[in-house]
């Protein structure tokens, strides 16, 4: 295991009150593992149409843990290896069926919710883990999955640098880019289980309710604001980072005291607002 | 893509291996498709010539884009097809014009970019290289577009975009080049000039070419090879020997004539919608009269289903008239 102190350290010495508690550098360094990665993946999920993929995603999260339970295996291994399943299943619904993608979603969606409530319903004392599904808690994070985010940190970042002209290529039109060369199954795959991963840690973070939006709201902002294809990895980015930090330190503040996961999400929520009111202006401008 | 399909017929093997320039570059051979119990294509046997511009020609329903589906490996199918590489290899680089690109006018994604996308290996958030660039401008210029690389891809008209599709698949520099009703649904002259604008890059580049197209006038301007399309084969040949209005009559159903000294007797069509009036296709209160006899009979003339305007007298053709004025 590697030491995080000297990172711990850095993070203390941010002029902020609230960053003092370790658990609260710890929160704060998971989510600024946490948040570049949905943000950028999130510029794909909006290419590619996917938003409600990665909702069905998210919402096996529960049916992951039900079933850790029901196998005895530790719900933090079982959780992440379902949605990879789930997310590998609607992959391959999506590009081998005639269905529409939305239905194919929606079916397999409604089976692993009720697979999960099933389950539940019959256990006792699961309501605690149902909470956290549901709103998340990024304060109670574990050094180990603090470096589990890292090594999918890295992942990602690998995936972006070799993937995302081909991963937009594919977005644009999968027949033109595989006969370019691109190989469309191996990307639309890889892309299925490292948005698992990530959505799967999102929940851990911000909850079931809110993870889309955590992928999604930075991708939307940096659609508006950006005027290359390059600009919005970046805008996205900022978008994200920023959303988590000033979330985090924000929910931390006496006079609000919120749920942290919410609260990230509404600060992108006002980038979000922000770049429609830029567009409109921008619009205007140019009229 | 049936690549490692069993040893090549030997006539075949001949055709494809020879260095004349009339050997073709894609041979079909009893290519069959179904969907279920319908057959989308059936027993298809056509050949493309090497370097010429071959156009798919056939209604909607035809199996044209299915064939250039199956060419591309995007589809199962049943027979053969033969296509080999200039220097020998297996198949031909291939290049793909689709109709559209699936996105949407907010999309941040400049022309340039775009046509950088599967040849810079460097990801566009670390920007374009100067190369990419030039050569993003380069291909423009090839499709007179050349100032448009700074521009949104949302930004584009539906002629320019087509042209942009074009230019990122001469990028790969492609020995065939497959377009997929490419220029549809762009005006009159977007659709001429990009018409121009392929012919000029194929005689430049001396790829093969294999279209689909609704545009019968532009394919018998451009064409070199014309492939009749109806779940099989219809004709095949020069645009002159197989864009007739026998040919299209049959395969379309309406007449259309695009040589008018190819334009023989009198047309039995309606002359407000075009309708084909033929021994079949009867107005349905004169049925089973032939043209003449309902003229002696002295009876009005029926109505045209379609759009009830009286059909015309069976005048004798014009050119006939014309002959017995001079005698």
């Amino acid at each position: 295991m590697p030491d995080l102190s000297p990172l711990y350290a850095l993070l203390g010495l941010l002029p902020l009150d609230c960053l003092q508690p370790r658990f609260m550098q710890q929160a704060l360094l998971a989510l600024l593992l946490l948040t570049p990665m949905a943000a950028v993946l999130g510029v794909q999920v909006i290419n590619f149409r996917m938003a409600f993929f990665s909702d069905a995603i998210g919402h096996s999260a529960f049916a992951g843990v039900a079933l850790g339970l029901m196998l005895s295996v530790d719900p933090r291994l079982s959780m992440p290896l379902f949605g990879v399943l789930v997310g590998l299943a609607v992959m391959t619904v999506r590009r081998k069926s005639n269905l529409s993608a939305d239905t194919a979603i929606g079916i397999v969606f409604s089976a692993v919710v009720a697979f999960g409530l099933a389950v539940v319903s019959r256990a006792s004392g699961v309501a605690r883990d149902m909470q956290q599904f549901l709103y998340g808690d990024i304060l109670t994070i574990s050094e180990g999955e603090i470096v589990f985010l890292g090594l999918l940190f890295l992942l990602t970042l690998i995936f972006q640098a070799v993937g995302y002209n081909r991963l937009l290529s594919i977005a644009l039109n999968p027949v033109m880019a595989r006969v370019h060369g691109v190989r469309v199954a191996l990307w639309q795959y890889l892309f299925a289980i490292l948005l698992a991963l990530v959505v799967m840690f999102s929940v851990w973070a911000v909850g079931v309710l809110l993870v889309t939006a955590m992928l999604i709201v930075p991708a939307a902002t940096a659609r508006n604001l950006a005027r290359t294809a390059g600009g919005m990895f970046w805008w996205a980015l900022l978008a994200g980072v920023s959303s988590g930090f000033a979330g985090l330190a924000l929910s931390a503040q006496d006079w609000l005291a919120t749920a942290s996961g919410a609260t990230v999400i509404l600060v992108s929520c006002c980038w979000f607002a922000a770049s429609c009111v830029w567009t409109a202006l921008r619009g205007r401008r140019r009229a | 893509m049936n690549r490692s399909c069993p040893p090549i017929a030997k006539s075949l093997s001949v055709i494809l291996t020879s260095t004349e320039h009339a050997a073709p570059a894609i041979v079909f051979e009893g290519l069959s498709v179904r969907r279920g119990h319908t057959a989308i294509l059936a027993d298809v046997c056509a050949t493309v010539p090497r370097g010429g511009s071959t156009v798919l020609v056939g209604p909607n329903g035809a199996g044209k884009t299915t064939l250039l589906l199956c060419l591309i490996g995007e589809i199962p199918y049943t027979g053969r097809i033969f296509a080999q590489g200039r220097d020998g290899s297996a198949w031909p680089r291939l290049g793909y014009v689709p109709q559209q690109l699936q996105i949407d006018s907010g999309l941040p994604l400049l022309v340039s970019e775009f046509l950088s996308l599967e040849h810079q290996r460097r990801p566009l958030w670390l920007g374009l290289k100067a190369g990419a660039r030039a050569r993003a401008r380069r291909l423009l210029d090839l499709v007179r577009i050349g100032h448009l690389q700074n521009r949104r891809m949302g930004d584009l008209s539906g002629g320019e975009l087509r042209r942009v599709l074009l230019a990122a698949a001469l990028g790969h520099e492609p020995e065939l080049l497959v377009l997929d009703e490419a220029e549809a649904g762009v005006d009159f002259q977007g659709e001429r000039l990009f018409w121009e604008v392929l012919d000029a890059a194929r005689r430049h580049y001396g790829f093969t070419q294999l279209m689909v197209s609704h545009n019968l006038p532009l394919a018998a301007h451009y064409a070199t090879h014309v492939i009749c399309l109806n779940k099989s084969v219809r004709a095949a040949g020069s645009p002159r020997d197989t864009l007739t209005a026998a040919n299209l009559l049959d395969i379309f159903g309406v007449p259309i004539h695009l040589y008018p000294d190819q334009c023989g007797g009198a047309d039995p069509a309606c002359p407000q919608c075009g309708a084909w009036y033929g021994p079949e296709h009867l107005p349905a209160d004169q049925p089973a009269s032939p043209i003449p006899a309902r003229q002696r009979d002295g009876l009005t003339p029926p109505r045209c289903r379609e759009c009830s305007l009286h059909m015309p007298e069976a005048a004798p053709p014009e050119n006939i008239a014309r002959e017995k004025k001079h005698a």
